[in-house]
């Protein structure tokens, strides 16, 4: 017990807290508290609160306990949701980034193989077509679509996967 | 963050998922609720001097309680822990200013003794409010607990988080503060 201390400071606050205090309470702690100077005060401080207590108790207005459950139970729900939706959005970027890698090492594979090709192309138009100016004239026209449908080809997968991470909030 | 709204569907949805969510059943909360519900809204009402931010904390005290992964041995351990909750949730807007909270006004007063009565209560509820104020908010909250809810020095401990023997060290500064403020004369 150190000197602030007194052993009987929580007899004194039981009986104000019980409406005891001073005169339905044993006699011999009303006698200790006149010469304790810790009971004094703890029963002058505890009187005062327990007053303030009881009368803010009269005038507070509680939100009914079904209210506060519900409401709780609807932020638990909505806070799951939440953490729900997190591990799709990574499921999303992580499919995003996969499509566009595979895009581009199709890009990468097809483009050296791409003259190839052509020449392949305008060889056999050579059997086929009867004069060399034609198949000249086609050969240059499929190397100028297919570097134009390259690029077409990587706006239309490009241009969702963009507006996609453009448009999501996360 | 993108904002998830619930139909009215989950919301239904959600008061079934409660009992599983929460670690108590609806019933044990309401019982819970009556019997903590006031003396808490009081307590954070006159913690933090704000009876709007009282409301929105008690909300948040519940919800907080009834999310805790906690195991109580005991109905007292079961309040101990809520209102530490509350404690903590004071201490994180303690850095707003202490608002003054206006007294009630005496309304019907039916004889010149009761009404001399009711205003020396009034003016020692308002003495008492403004000593509060200049009160630091871990020693309002300690006055509270010793000797308004009446908690043993164990049980303030291990709510505020300190060692019982620091406990009583900080009690006996803020009871004497208190004290000194609410004697005439002796006001700073």
């Amino acid at each position: 017990m150190s000197s602030f201390d007194c052993p009987r400071e929580q007899d004194v606050v039981n009986a104000v807290l019980a409406g005891a205090w001073p005169d339905r309470c044993d006699d011999s702690l009303v006698t200790h508290a006149a010469q304790c100077v810790t009971c004094q005060e703890v029963a002058q401080v505890s009187m005062l609160l327990h007053e303030d207590v009881d009368h803010a108790r009269i005038d507070v207005i509680v939100p009914a306990a079904g209210q506060i459950w519900w409401r709780a139970a609807v932020r638990a729900r909505l806070e799951s949701t939440h953490a729900a939706a997190r591990p799709m959005s990574w499921m999303h970027a992580i499919t995003g980034a996969i499509v566009l890698g595979v895009f581009l090492a199709a890009i990468t594979t097809v483009w050296p193989m791409l003259p190839g090709v052509i020449n392949v192309i305008r060889a056999a138009s050579l059997e086929v077509l009867p004069s060399p100016e034609v198949s000249r004239a086609i050969a240059g026209g499929l190397t100028q679509i297919a570097g134009l449908a390259i690029i077409v080809a990587a706006i239309m997968v490009v241009a969702p996967l963009a507006l996609y991470f453009a448009l999501s909030d996360d | 963050m993108r904002e998830i709204t619930l139909t009215d569907m989950e919301r239904l949805g959600a008061l079934d998922e409660a009992d599983r969510t929460f670690q108590m059943t609806e019933e044990a909360f309401r019982a819970f609720y009556e019997l903590t519900a006031r003396p808490v809204r009081v307590y954070l009402a006159r913690m933090t001097g704000d009876d709007r931010l009282a409301d929105d904390l008690l909300q948040e005290t519940y919800y907080r309680f009834l999310r805790a992964n906690a195991s109580f041995e005991s109905d007292d351990h079961r309040r101990n822990y809520l209102y530490r909750i509350a404690t903590n949730l004071i201490q994180d807007h303690r850095r707003k200013p202490f608002m003054e909270v206006p007294a009630a006004a005496i309304v019907e007063v039916p004889d010149a003794a009761a009404a001399a009565q009711a205003a020396e209560r009034a003016a020692r509820r308002l003495d008492l409010e403004r000593a509060m104020k200049q009160l630091k908010p871990r020693e309002r909250s300690l006055l509270w607990l010793a000797y308004a809810q009446g908690w043993s020095h164990e049980e303030i401990a291990s709510t505020i988080g300190v060692k019982t023997a620091s406990m009583k060290t900080m009690l006996h500064r803020a009871r004497r503060r208190l004290v000194a403020l609410l004697t005439p004369g002796e006001r700073s």
